[in-house]
């Protein structure tokens, strides 16, 4: 497929300026047409994944086995009335969602789905991962501040305090894979963990990949940490008040966030697009499988980590939340930075 | 169990409720796919009801009123009328099937076995007439219901009157159509 691609590319980018605005803006469309894609479907998976979890079926109705019910979810979002509270402050009302579902796919940009295919391959990669998964808690704040509501404004307090815990544990626990790789770029962090003996930063980085998948589950507001969309509290929390399109953009913002977040821990924790070196010696055949299918698959085993645990454990309580935040992850993620330090320092990695 | 550390530390309740997920992925559902798939009735359900035709196609009911009496909803209503040679005619048999809870004490009550409950479910409707039942509806749900030998394999099975097996004493003022009434003279039965 590579070689395939190169004669267009090259020929792309000797035009230019304007051959780089084609190829990037063309990267662009297949990256957000390929996410979406990804999206519906994973909100039909969850369905599927956690109804035969509870001995149910799921959906069956929409097409065989229900496989076009995200597109009937999809159009019928579209097509409901738009209901603005009387009570809400309009522009920030309107704003919300939008900033909400942008900050999840610009975090999109960043991310080398397979080798070379990175639609801005910068040098912040990991930091910038950091600031558009914050930006996304102002589209909720704001949400729940603008809608006039209590439950939304209970929610989006909530979501503050909660994204304001967790950012610091997830931050902290990605800096080992800064120290182990030297590097935030996300293409440099996969290529030296092929360059690592175990092929992942997993092993030995176990307490920054377990703090980082707690993080992960508090900074997308899913099972167990859904306390800013509590359905048996808060209605829906800080979309409560929203409807047709503007509730569809929370929800894809949502899905595009888990997704994200399940990209950023394959690519930090478990080599991203890249098998470990010892695998592909043993069986060589695999190299020529194309580095997105197993990009995919572990995105996916994240994925279906995510309903996994949704179908298995309930909402912590408010304290409970706080404490493991503040008393369990920062503390874990604290010792992993000075261990990883401390081992790069003796030359040990 | 005892909450130890290395419970705590591992998360084993957690692991173990995701063990039990995660076996419960390939379990067969429960869910009945019901529009699609129709269950199987089990005999003597609890259905639509149905006034009882004999075989020659008339109506069992008598008009004795034991049902409506019995009736814990209310919901049977009979309006009985002198015909000729000072018979008994039942000129409405209603039921109003919304009010009725299907608790099947008319069948129970009923010295004939002239009402009846069929295996017929789904008869949801957008308006509230249909379901008030007219004594003609009802005897046309027997023919529907209750086609051929099923009716009296019904009736055998599942709702034979308590007066069909009934016996009483010597001079005893009884039902005159009872079946098992002992006539004047032949020995008295039941429980000695």
């Amino acid at each position: 497929m590579n070689d395939l691609m190169a004669l267009p590319l090259s020929y792309l980018r000797s035009l230019g300026f304007i051959g780089q605005l084609i190829l990037i803006l063309a990267k662009i469309a297949v990256v957000f047409v390929v996410t979406l894609l990804h999206v519906a479907y994973a909100t039909y998976w969850e369905r599927k994944v956690i109804a035969h979890m509870q001995l149910r079926l799921g959906p069956r109705e929409v097409g065989p086995y229900g496989l076009f019910q995200p597109f009937a979810d999809g159009i019928k979002l579209f097509f409901k009335e738009d209901i603005i509270p009387a009570t809400s402050d309009k522009p920030i009302f309107y704003l919300a969602p939008v900033i909400f579902f942008v900050s999840a796919l610009t975090s999109l940009a960043v991310l080398p789905f397979f080798d070379g295919f990175v639609v801005a391959d910068i040098n912040i990669g990991l930091l910038f991962l950091l600031a558009m998964s914050s930006l996304g808690a102002y589209g909720i704040v704001m949400s729940g501040w603008s809608s006039g509501s209590k439950y939304s404004f209970l929610g989006g307090l909530r979501s503050a305090s909660q994204v304001i815990s967790y950012e610091i544990a997830m931050g902290l626990s990605l800096v080992g894979v800064m120290i182990m790789s030297g590097s935030l770029n996300l293409t440099e962090i996969v290529r030296s963990q092929h360059a690592y003996p175990t092929g992942a930063f997993i092993i030995p980085q176990v307490l920054g990949f377990f703090v980082f998948m707690m993080a992960m589950f508090a900074e997308t507001n899913r099972l167990p940490f859904d306390l800013p969309e509590a359905e048996s509290e808060l209605v829906a929390g800080y979309f409560t008040e929203y409807s047709g399109f503007r509730f569809a953009m929370f929800f894809l913002g949502e899905y595009t966030g888990m997704l994200i977040m399940s990209s950023t821990a394959t690519i930090c924790f478990l080599g991203g697009w890249t098998l470990p070196g010892f695998v592909t010696n043993a069986l060589p055949f695999l190299n020529v499988v194309p580095g997105i299918v197993w990009f995919l698959m572990k995105v996916y085993f994240f994925m279906f980590f995510y309903y996994w645990i949704r179908a298995t454990l309930p909402r912590y309580r408010y304290d409970q939340l706080m404490a493991i935040g503040w008393k369990l992850l920062i503390p874990i993620a604290l010792a992993n930075i000075v261990i990883t330090g401390t081992l790069k320092i003796m030359g040990w990695l | 169990m005892k909450n130890s550390l290395l419970t705590t530390v591992f998360f084993s309740e957690i692991l173990k409720g995701l063990a039990l997920t995660f076996k419960t992925l390939f379990v067969r559902p429960v869910t009945r796919r019901y529009p699609l798939v129709k269950p199987v009735v089990a005999p003597g359900f609890r259905g639509l009801h149905a006034l009882a035709k004999d075989d020659d196609g008339k109506m069992k009911c008598v008009g004795c009123g034991l049902c409506g009496a019995y009736c814990p909803s209310q919901c049977i209503h009979i309006y009985t009328e002198e015909g000729e040679d000072n018979k008994k005619i039942v000129e409405r048999y209603e039921i109003d099937i919304l009010r009725c809870i299907f608790c099947g004490f008319c069948v129970e009550a009923c010295p004939f076995g002239a009402i009846s409950l069929s295996e017929h479910y789904e008869y949801s409707n957008y308006s509230r007439e249909p379901f008030y039942m007219t004594k003609e509806k009802l005897l046309d749900n027997w023919d529907k219901y209750f086609p051929g030998e099923k009716g009296a394999r019904y009736y055998r099975e599942f709702w034979r009157p308590m007066s069909e097996d009934f016996r009483g004493h010597e001079g005893q003022a009884m039902f005159s159509r009872i079946p098992g009434t002992i006539k004047a003279g032949t020995k008295a039965g039941g429980k000695e």
